[in-house]
């Protein structure tokens, strides 16, 4: 085993200050907007001093941040050492980090636009201990090469120790290096379409939409416009409703394209009991995530993509991040035909049943769904009939919708035992299938109101584990004797 | 139907909750007293003064008596070879299982009250859940401490 030290690629440096910047911008952006652009250089005016402060405090944490990234990179090395990736760092303060390769959760591979300008990669490393979303160990920017030296360690590693296990089993560690690799996902430019139609992005856009415009609402003059708008208003509704309309169309446009820069050439392969996920355009993704990893896996269809068939597979695993720090969840197959999703799901899961038959929830329980929205509904429906008298009223059609959705939620609501697996079935809108094992499942619990005592329905609560607090399936009111069953069938 | 877990915790447990539901009381009292010397002062509605005697009141009769005393009747706990049991909860009644291969550690506290009492809550984590019973006898709490922990030990690495 070589024990040679690597550092990582100069221009981390550079990815490292700007990383420090592009933090710094907003706050700075939003302080010169509040300032009205007051600024000048002059000595006489009066906003010079306010302007130097600014200019000076922001050119000082840009040096800091330039000085913090060179640091960094000239202080960073790591080898490999008896299994293990070590890491050491630091200028005063240094700091060591010993990670064994069994313990590696997954490996992450990142290119942005400035590492595939110089054929680089950042590599996050993360154990199931990553607190806070945070990857345990960091290279900012390394060759893709070295990228690759280091799964080949780890696999020769790996294949030390079968060796030492199966001593006459000859394992060169050259002939594991290539693999072929079948995919056993792709998504299409029609799917992506699909996708970015079908998600909520849309929703988000428009927000963001909203945010914006909120967050200049200093500037914008409301009066004149809403002067403008009530005269619009008496132009038709005609021109309103392809006003909106437009709105929503560049929407869905900015919605696709942000689908586009994130899905572009989504695959999904697996590679020695390991899920690689690559994606991205501008910046490359890729994580990889092995399979005895995954926790539990929800199948979620929201109500339009369950009328078009299709769904949406998130695996729930217990470190390995997925795009955001924090967000645990990877979306593994982001849209999927429901039919080839459950093919698919049963060739990379064979132990798991893919065709359940629930049991539902009984009939008596229906009620439950929909009674206790009255406590809200009931406030909400009052104040809005007595204060906006005559179209207040509208408010009272939220009960036959409430109704309907808790109708809808009640057909939903079922379970299955299966040999070793759970597996439950809900909806608050979407409807999620949640499958889980009986070895990955945490903690199972039963809930009982005084109400549904009566009635003899309980509702059951599951909890694997997923990112740092877990993820929780919540069957509500089955009958008192399925949720029994489930907890016998849970007990040793 | 299923069987209830079989312990229940100690009668001593009541008599802290009772007395949380006296300082939390308190506290309200003082809240009330302060309400009510702004109604005299600032000539503010006299109806001010039912509702703060009526939410002292209300804290007296819910958090003194009643609650403390659903509570400790719905608490029941069992640690058996291979698994926890624990049944708590006010309005809705929880049931939960823990397997003891998914104990991933056990803690036991003990705050300025409880130690008074000679009682302490003893928390079992799992990686996702933690769950807590309160108010058992100390040594009680250390001996299930120690003997969780030592069944726990016979664990798999799932996670």
């Amino acid at each position: 085993m070589s024990n040679e030290i690597y550092r990582l690629h100069p221009v981390s440096a550079i990815i490292t200050t700007i990383k420090a910047l592009k933090s710094m911008i907003l706050p700075v952006a939003i302080i010169i907007i509040s300032n009205g652009f007051n600024f000048s250089f002059n000595f006489h005016s009066e906003h010079f001093f306010e302007t130097i402060l600014l200019f000076g405090v922001w050119g000082g944490a840009a040096v800091l941040a330039l000085v913090g990234g060179l640091i960094k990179w000239r202080t960073f090395v790591y080898w490999f050492e008896d299994g293990e990736l070590r890491v050491k760092y630091g200028l005063f303060v240094k700091k060591k980090r010993y990670i064994p390769f069994e313990r590696i959760q997954s490996l992450n591979y990142n290119e942005g636009i400035f590492h595939r300008l110089f054929g680089l990669v950042k590599v996050q490393v993360e154990t199931a201990g990553s607190k806070g979303g945070k990857p345990e160990v960091e290279l900012t920017a390394i060759r893709k090469v070295a990228a690759d030296v280091i799964e080949l360690e780890m696999r020769r590693a790996k294949s030390q120790v079968d060796q030492h296990i199966e001593a006459g089993q000859s394992l060169d560690s050259t002939h594991v290096e290539e693999v072929i690799v079948p995919t056993i996902y792709h998504m299409s430019i029609r799917d992506l379409l699909v996708l970015a139609t079908t998600s909520g992005g849309i929703g988000v856009v428009l927000s963001g939409l909203v945010a914006v415009v909120s967050q200049f609402s200093d500037i914008i003059p409301y009066e004149a416009v809403f002067h403008e708008l009530s005269d619009f208003v008496k132009v038709g509704a005609f021109l309103v409703a392809l006003t909106v309309m437009l709105i929503l169309i560049v929407a869905w446009f900015v919605s696709v394209m942000i689908t586009l820069v994130n899905y572009y050439d989504y695959t999904v392969r697996i590679e020695d009991e390991k899920l690689i996920i690559t994606k991205g355009l501008l910046e490359k993704k890729r994580i990889t995530l092995p399979l005895n990893r995954i926790q539990a896996i929800r199948i979620v269809e929201n109500p339009l993509r369950q009328l078009t068939g299709f769904a949406t597979v998130v695996v729930e695993s217990a470190g390995g991040n997925g795009e955001t720090g924090g967000d645990k969840k990877i979306a593994l197959f982001p849209l999927i035909k429901k039919s080839d999703c459950l093919q698919t799901l049963a060739e990379l899961f064979p132990d798991m049943n893919w065709h359940p038959e629930f049991t539902r929830s009984p009939k008596r329980a229906r009620p439950f769904f929909y009674r206790i929205d009255f406590i809200w509904l009931i406030p909400i429906i009052g104040a809005g009939s007595y204060f906006l008298y005559p179209y207040g009223l509208l408010s009272l059609l939220l009960i036959p919708l409430t109704i309907l959705l808790g109708v809808w939620q009640h057909k939903t609501a079922g379970y299955m035992i299966d040999g070793k697996q759970f597996t439950m079935q809900y909806r608050l809108f979407s409807r999620i299938t949640f499958c889980m094992e009986k070895k990955r499942i945490q903690s199972v619990e039963c809930t009982q109101t005084y109400f549904q005592k009566r009635k003899n329905v309980m509702s059951v609560k599951a909890t694997v584990m997923s990112g740092m607090t877990g993820m929780t399936g919540n069957v509500p009111s089955l009958e008192q004797r399925d949720a029994e069953t489930i907890l016998s069938w849970y007990e040793y | 139907m299923r069987a209830e877990p079989i312990h229940q915790i100690s009668r001593k447990g009541l008599t802290v909750w009772r007395l949380y539901g006296v300082i939390q009381t308190v506290v309200l009292i003082i809240v009330a007293a302060f309400v009510c010397y702004g109604v005299y002062y600032f000539e503010w509605p006299t109806f001010i003064y039912f509702i703060a005697g009526a939410v002292v009141l209300l804290s007296v009769i819910l958090s003194v008596y009643l609650f403390p005393k659903i509570r400790w009747d719905r608490w029941r706990y069992e640690v058996r070879e291979h698994e926890i049991e624990v049944q708590h909860g006010l309005f809705v009644v929880k049931r939960t299982l823990i397997p003891m291969v998914r104990v991933q550690h056990v803690d036991t506290t003990q705050g300025p009250i409880l130690k008074r009492y000679n009682l302490g809550n003893i928390s079992i984590s799992t990686a996702a859940t933690v769950h807590t019973i309160p108010a058992l006898i100390m040594d009680e709490a250390d001996g299930l401490r120690a003997r969780i922990s030592e069944l726990a030990r016979v664990a798999e690495d799932d996670v």
